[in-house]
């Protein structure tokens, strides 16, 4: 009998938020966070103190899933954010850091949080009604006849995360081949439902980032060095290659494990069967001119031999996770019985040929229409190779997200500075109605719309890391950095040459102004307003998608998270 | 409708964490939260079928022995096998069937042969799954081998699209169904920034459908159309316990209230037409002698909420409240014919704000007035006070007086016959405040009644409710 132990009383934490131990908690990974954000963020080492992997990484996916939060209220935030990355992959340390601002700066004043939440959400409505609208001067629309902006958005992502440890040339190299790998899951030829393709990621580590490429087609790992360079294999009279994909075993110990028994008379052999069965499917296949036999699992050493003596070339141990993209690729049906072989069921290849990359070698399946691609990636070690894994992916489907949503924001800190340059301009000339509806006086609205805009110039201040100056200009809104230890000069165009997204030059004078804002001296906002002519080609661009929703994110989980008044945690 | 909402709520959902809460949205149709084991894209209309057993047939089943006499013979039955399940598949074809829901998990071999011939397939649907989808169609699950394979195939449900849905980077089937009930089938995509969020807005939408079904039920005088409703009443019985005892035309009221001591007393039927029921009312019966005078409490109490009801009813709906005239007499019947049959109108509802707990108390005071008998007066106002301790809840907190302000106000125009302010907060069912109201006396006097608690060593056996069998 197992022991019985007493149920514990649940633990019960009335104003989770006034703790010493949750402010320290927060500004500790709220700090974590700043300190990792943008390219020139620092890296977090992840290890376990009894060895194994070792994880150097500036990602908030990596870093909020290794790190153990034991606060509650923390819990929520990191859950949050991690929910965020796995729908948008981008923006993950953007909604957290902001997240953390909100809440820093929320609880701090002295209103009620239930006001609090009410004028926060309205903050945010006008935030995306100017988001949404086509005089924001924060965002740019996607041309795709162009790579030039598309260039832009995948060299912002790649270059975010310095522990991917690229110099320029890699980086030139490895957007290039991002967006190639891209155009080839865009479908040719458009139908009324048209769907992506798929890129697939060959890791290749210990190799020079400059070794990656993508090729068309699938790449499937064999073990045999196969030496002969060019393949003899079947083309039917239309010069294609004729495949077949098998899902189901054909090792021939393919007995059903059916409940019940099966009695065997002495003499008889299922095994041989079995065996005879899969000869017969090799018999049929040859007989249909199939030149390529692609089994997901084990294949009988019988079987291969056959095949192979009838010049059909059969690979097994594929994998399921190659099913679905090779039966795409080929238009072929993967087989899940050896006892009906319908001929609907092949697919076809233009080619096929063989590649080493490193130490591996690859059957390299060749498509006729190409919506699957191989991303062969090297990189020299293998965090550093995790790392950049992480990136691309990110990449590929930031510009997913951005085919749907043709639009990106203006990245370094420009998109922050300027929607808090439009909340203070816009929430300074409000008419009184809408405090009236909100329930708040003009005071609390102001101290809160200061609140929000201050957390949102907290994510552009977290881009600097060396103790630049952080300037904001009133004419755009913008977020420009001065070099630490520049000299005190009288003009403020003398030290600042282009902003944080690289659009504005200091050309003409802008009247510049620190970011870090006293709450107590007075200026009066302008409407931030939108560049005419952008100075650098190379923009630093964010996905349009990813932020909004961090955005929305980041402060519907504050909220929550300042609406807490007790937590009540169960201890068994 | 509303109860098949509010029943299905759990299918007829699917949360979305890390979405924005204004990402939520209505779909049409219905989501399962699994992907198509077999897709087959098609346009039109299409039908589907229901199934909840393996479709292919098996060589041996359990207790079953399969006797190989040679290996000829063993992949001729293989053979078979596979001919057979293809066999059933070219009968859907030919139906139309391009859909197999199936509640099982299907063999490979099933779903290779469902895609040779064109049929999608969704796997492992939950039991509450595969009866929402028999609730909306009308078609009940179809079985493959039991009866003649050439029969035609009448079971099966219209399906108007039936297409993958992405779902939070996940591949969900979205089907849309012709419905042969009122229902017409939508599907909620609930968003927000966590799962527990998610969860608390899937419980909060699925109580407010519980309420409005609730909201439409009325309650008449001697609280006849409450048992006539019928359905779902499982806590409301468990408030009011019914005897039925027409031919003896008597009515047992357990009394478990005074200190410990437990007085069964036996009453005469109140009247004829009242001899089905009386509704337990203990709170009120305290220290009682003699059997009369219980017997008039009882109704008495069974009078005061009663007409509290009617005048809270009445009086949203013209916005304005009256004091009805209350008589007291000893007997029942009379009173039903003071008043009209109705006490709560079905789709009541009052102002959010604490006006119910007011007007409830203003009355019952108003009650305790007129009452002659000295328990029953303290136990009035003692309830009636114990009703302000909601709106003094809610008013606590945003300003310092703010429930004295609201309480003054709201008394004066009560005093003046002059309707109450409608804020446009939010409506509350006057029926769910009622049973609310009828729960929370019950559940007091319960522990009002307790004067010992005794620690026992082995849990209790549970006994079963036989009063269960009305809750459809």
């Amino acid at each position: 009998m197992s022991r019985l132990e007493a149920k514990k009383p649940p633990l019960f934490i009335s104003e989770p938020l006034t703790g010493d131990a949750v402010s320290q908690s927060l500004s500790l990974l709220s700090g974590i966070l700043k300190s990792s954000y943008g390219p020139a963020g620092r890296l977090k080492q992840l290890h376990n103190g009894v060895g194994g992997c070792v994880c150097t990484t500036s990602q908030s996916s990596a870093l909020l899933g290794h790190l153990s939060v034991s606060q509650p209220v923390l819990r929520v935030l990191t859950a949050s954010v991690r929910n965020h990355v796995s729908r948008f992959s981008d923006c993950g340390l953007f909604t957290a850091i902001l997240c953390c601002g909100f809440i820093e700066n929320f609880r701090s004043l002295n209103v009620a949080p239930f006001t609090v939440i009410k004028i926060s959400k309205h903050l945010l409505s006008l935030c995306m009604d100017h988001l949404k609208s086509e005089a924001c001067g924060c965002r740019v629309s996607v041309d795709f006849s162009s790579v030039e902006t598309l260039v832009c958005l995948v060299r912002s992502i790649l270059t975010s995360k310095p522990a991917c440890m690229l110099n320029k040339t890699e980086v030139d190299h490895l957007t290039s081949l991002v967006l190639k790998a891209f155009i080839f899951t865009v479908p040719c030829h458009v139908e009324t439902n048209a769907v992506l393709g798929k890129c697939v990621i060959i890791p290749v580590k210990g190799r020079r980032v400059v070794d990656s490429t993508v090729l068309p087609g699938l790449l499937i790992e064999t073990p045999e060095i196969q030496l002969e360079n060019s393949l003899a294999v079947k083309r039917t009279g239309s010069n294609m290659i004729k495949i077949a994909l098998f899902s189901v075993s054909m090792s021939g110990d393919g007995f059903n494990p059916e409940e019940g028994t099966i009695a065997v008379q002495h003499g008889v052999s299922l095994e041989v069967s079995e065996l005879n069965q899969l000869l017969n499917v090799g018999k049929q296949l040859v007989k249909d001119e199939v030149g390529l036999v692609v089994c997901q699992k084990v294949m009988h050493p019988s079987l291969k031999q056959y095949l192979k003596e009838n010049g059909v070339m059969a690979v097994d141990r594929a994998g399921l996770s190659l099913m679905e993209p090779l039966g795409r690729m080929t238009g072929s049906q993967p087989i899940a019985s050896i006892h009906s072989l319908s001929p609907g069921c092949y697919g076809s290849l233009k080619d096929l040929c063989f590649e080493g990359f490193a130490s591996k070698h690859f059957l390299h399946l060749i498509p006729e229409d190409t919506v699957i691609c191989s991303l062969v990636l090297c990189n020299r070690s293998e965090t550093a190779w995790d790392e950049l894994k992480r990136v691309c992916e990110t990449a590929e489907h930031v510009l997913q997200l951005t085919v749907k949503e043709p639009l990106a924001l203006l990245g370094g800190g420009c998109t922050e500075t300027h929607l808090a340059s439009y909340i203070r301009h816009k929430s300074s000339s409000l008419p009184a109605s809408t405090f009236k509806d909100l329930d708040c006086s003009q005071t609390q609205y102001q101290l809160v719309a200061d609140g929000f805009c201050r957390s949102l110039e907290s994510v552009a201040r977290s881009l600097s890391h060396d103790g630049e100056e952080i300037l904001t200009d009133m004419v755009y809104g913008h977020c420009w950095f001065v070099p630490s230890g520049s000299p005190c000069v009288s003009k403020w165009s003398d030290l600042v040459s282009k902003c944080g997204c690289g659009m504005n030059g200091n050309t003409e004078d802008l009247s510049w102004r620190f970011l870090q804002y006293q709450s107590g001296s007075p200026f009066i906002q302008a409407c931030p307003k939108e560049p005419s002519v952008k100075v650098a080609d190379l923009l630093t661009l964010d996905c349009f998608a990813a932020k909004c929703s961090g955005l929305q994110v980041a402060l519907e989980t504050a909220n929550l998270i300042l609406d807490l008044s007790y937590i009540i945690e169960d201890q068994n | 409708m509303s109860r098949l909402l509010g029943r299905r709520f759990a299918e007829l959902h699917a949360a979305v964490p890390g979405l924005p809460l204004a990402s939520s949205r209505v779909l049409p149709g219905v989501v399962l939260r699994r992907d198509f084991a077999a897709y087959c894209p098609t346009d039109g209309e299409l039908r589907a079928l229901l199934v909840t057993e393996p479709l292919r047939p098996a060589l041996t089943a359990p207790g079953v022995e399969f006797v190989v006499d040679s290996e000829g013979q063993y992949q001729a039955s293989l053979r078979w096998i596979a001919e057979r399940t293809e066999a059933l598949m070219k009968r859907l074809q030919s139906n139309n069937v391009k859909l197999l829901l199936s509640s099982v998990k299907q063999e490979e071999v099933v779903i290779y042969s469902a895609k040779l011939y064109g049929v999608s397939v969704v796997e492992c649907l939950s039991s509450e799954e595969m009866a929402l989808i028999s609730e909306i169609t009308g078609v009940s699950p179809y079985a493959p081998f039991s009866d003649n394979m050439d029969r035609e195939m009448t079971e099966t449900a219209v399906v108007t699209f039936c297409q993958p849905l992405l779902l939070a980077s996940k591949r969900c089937v979205h089907i849309g169904f012709t419905s042969v009930c009122a229902f017409q089938p939508h599907c909620l995509i609930l968003c927000g920034p966590v799962d527990g969020v998610n969860e608390q807005h899937a419980a909060a939408l699925q109580e407010a459908f519980t309420m409005l079904q609730q909201l439409f039920k009325t309650v008449d005088q001697r609280e006849e159309g409450w048992k006539a409703e019928g359905e779902s009443q499982s806590e409301a019985s468990d408030i009011c316990t019914w005897h039925s005892s027409a031919a003896q035309k008597q009515v047992v009221i357990e009394n478990t209230c005074n200190i410990n001591q437990v007085s069964e007393c036996q009453l005469k039927a109140l009247s004829d037409e009242t001899e089905r029921k009386i509704l337990e009312s203990d709170l009120l019966v305290h220290n009682r002698k003699n059997h009369s005078a219980l017997v008039s409490v009882a109704h008495n109490t069974d009078t005061v909420t009663a007409c509290e009801g009617l005048d809270v009813g009445k009086g949203l709906e013209k916005a304005c409240c009256h004091v009805v005239p209350f008589k007291r007499e000893e007997n029942c019947a009379g009173i039903a014919q003071d008043y009209s049959n109705c006490l709560i109108e079905a789709g009541s509802v009052l102002p959010v704000g604490g006006y119910f707990e007011i007007l409830l108390h203003y009355y019952i005071q108003d009650y305790a007035k007129q009452c002659q008998q000295s328990e029953v007066i303290i136990v009035s106002n003692t309830v009636a006070d114990a009703l302000l301790s909601i709106p003094k809840a809610l008013y606590q907190t945003a300003e310092r007086d703010g429930f004295t302000k609201f309480y003054l106000e709201a008394v004066n125009l009560l005093r003046k016959n002059q309707p109450l302010p409608v804020n446009d907060e939010g409506l509350e069912s006057v029926y769910c405040k009622y049973q609310l109201v009828i729960s929370v006396l019950h559940c007091v006097t319960e522990l009002l009644s307790i004067d010992l608690v005794i620690g026992i060593r082995r849990p209790l056996q549970k006994t079963e409710d036989r009063d269960s069998e009305d809750d459809s």
